[in-house]
């Protein structure tokens, strides 16, 4: 039998063996933020502060065996740090949060993923790229423009797949951190066709985007908006626009989080997540249940931030392509059968392998790219304020 | 162990080699990719290409290809001219522009040009061609009708007077 093969570690792994499975990603640490060193000190505090953090939880991952737990530390941190050093950096290059209509025309409005699905059918069609951004590898403000972030979002894509959304995206952190505020969640009973909202909207945002050449969704719908850059409210239009944003931050980042313990902007509306599903196909790694331990108690079920496994997923030992690879099932189900799997791999039969591969690769993203967004946002912290 | 888990495992490991490539390698390749792809950004935000230059006493005029909005974009079509460099210009503009180059001045285009290069600019565009709209005391209100300093220039965008 597969699951009498089964090599869990039920005790927590030894100190030194778990400090041997750490230490690639020390190496790799230090690799990532060797650079910081020619810069100023307060880049070297936070880089070293960032390393000893991110090598601390891979630390406890590898010693409690535990993902989800030590994982969000990170996230939490990411979604909270990276307003923290964008709204510095926009404030000390333009002296607001508002984009001044020079700085689109200029091509300095700074890029994130969450339009790359907007954007592919008018530059597919029309070769035109509908944001007010640069094309250029170095373009953008602080180089960081829309070939740079579509660079680092294909890479990591091609590594983790839809795991972009528990380890690499700077969005997420802030509701997931709400979530887990509240011991018990107020509202239980949530719809499950909610769960179609986030293609729902991709598809709305789409068509808008070809139709009107413009991102839709950065224009109308971005709940991040109110934590990062707004459109600057030149009149009616604009002040409306920044009213959306700050509603639908409140209510989808904010209040609903706290009341469902979801991640509800990522379960129910972000149009980037919809569209980052779809690589689930193509990754190498997925989470599996193992139907010959499961009881089922439906645990995972309700740990499940993003409502990715449902009684006929669990019937089919499978998640749902929505799974974002968080490990909170695996850490919630108490008869170890949410597993962490290797597609082609017999269900199951070596979990803790799979669950290492992935892990070395997640968080090798997730220090390469998060990190530095969490070194920096550290920096703003040490500059400003200390 | 089967072939279909032999080639899982091999996928995996190759997969967290590809990882180690990622700062290195792939990203660098990707983003290189993507800015080859021979994409531009909307002209609607670019302003379109530069067709003509003008030379006035110490400073030019650029002036660039007539933009037109796409499908249900809601701006106007507009050309755009570019005066640079700003600190040639002198502190009141007032210059008559031949916009499609036939020898007959098209606009005469008037703007003050203050020192603080966040003061907000006003300009008055008076059409001599029935091709373009009059502006009269415009900011910017909108991509395809305004006055903005960006950079070392300041851009006007008129807009044309047909669809």
């Amino acid at each position: 039998m597969a699951t009498q093969d089964k090599v869990l570690s039920p005790q927590p792994r030894s100190v030194g063996k778990s400090l041997l499975l750490t230490l690639p990603i020390a190496f790799w640490s230090l690799l990532m933020f060797a650079h910081s060193w020619r810069i100023q000190r307060s880049a070297q505090i936070a880089s070293v502060t960032t390393a000893v953090f991110m090598i601390a939880l891979f630390f406890m991952m590898m010693r409690t065996s535990s993902t989800y737990r030590w994982r969000r530390w990170f996230f939490v941190a990411l979604g909270l740090l990276f307003p923290v050093g964008f709204i510095h950096q926009v404030i000390a290059m333009r002296g607001t949060m508002g984009i001044p209509i020079e700085e689109m025309i200029a091509g300095r409005t700074p890029f994130c993923y969450i339009p790359i699905p907007m954007l592919i059918l008018p530059a597919a069609l029309m070769k035109t790229v509908v944001f007010p951004g640069s094309i250029r590898p170095h373009g953008g403000m602080s180089g960081g423009g829309m070939a740079a972030m579509a660079g680092i979002w294909l890479a990591i894509t091609i590594v983790i797949g839809k795991g972009w959304c528990s380890y690499a995206c700077f969005f997420g952190g802030i509701e997931e951190g709400m979530a887990s505020v509240p011991p018990k969640p107020k509202v239980r009973k949530i719809d499950p066709r909610w769960r179609y909202g986030p293609w729902a909207v991709l598809l709305v945002m789409v068509l808008m985007s070809l139709a009107l050449f413009e991102p839709a969704y950065c224009m109308w719908l971005c709940p991040f908006k109110a934590v990062s850059e707004y459109v600057a409210a030149r009149n009616t239009v604009g002040t409306v626009q920044n009213g959306i944003f700050v509603l639908l931050f409140a209510t989808l980042v904010i209040a609903l989080p706290l009341l469902t313990k979801k991640r509800t902007q990522c379960a129910f509306f972000c149009p980037f997540g919809a569209f980052q599903s779809i690589f689930n196909k193509t990754s190498i790694f997925d989470v599996k249940i193992d139907r010959s331990r499961c009881t089922p108690c439906v645990l995972c079920q309700k740990s499940c931030p993003t409502l990715s496994l449902t009684d006929e997923s669990i019937e089919k030992g499978e998640t749902l392509m929505s799974c974002m690879k968080c490990g909170a099932c695996v850490d919630a189900c108490p008869k170890d059968a949410a597993v962490w799997h290797i597609k082609g791999t017999e269900v199951a039969l070596k979990p803790e392998r799979a669950r290492l591969m992935f892990l070395y690769a997640a968080w090798a993203m997730a220090i390469m790219f998060g990190g530095s967004i969490i070194a920096e946002g550290l920096q703003t912290i040490v500059h400003v304020f200390i | 162990m089967t072939t279909r888990a032999k080639l899982g495992y091999s996928a995996a490991g190759l997969t967290v080699f590809a990882t180690l490539l990622v700062p290195f390698v792939f990203y660098g390749l990707f983003t290189k990719g993507f800015a080859s792809l021979g994409l531009h950004v909307d002209e609607m935000y670019s302003g379109g290409p530069k067709v003509r230059t003008i030379q006035v006493s110490g400073y030019s005029i650029d002036i660039h290809r007539p933009v037109s909005p796409h499908l249900l974009q809601r701006e106007k079509p507009f050309v755009q001219l570019d005066w640079r460099p700003v600190s040639a210009l002198p502190p009141h503009v007032s210059d008559l522009v031949d916009v499609d180059g036939d020898g007959q001045p098209d606009l005469r285009v008037s703007f003050d040009v203050p020192k603080d290069p966040k003061a907000p600019l006003r300009v008055l565009v008076e059409p001599l061609n029935p091709r373009y709209q009059a502006m009269r005391n415009v900011g910017k209100p909108q991509f395809s009708e305004l006055i903005v300093r960006v950079d070392d220039a300041i851009l006007v965008r008129v807009p044309l007077a047909y669809r």
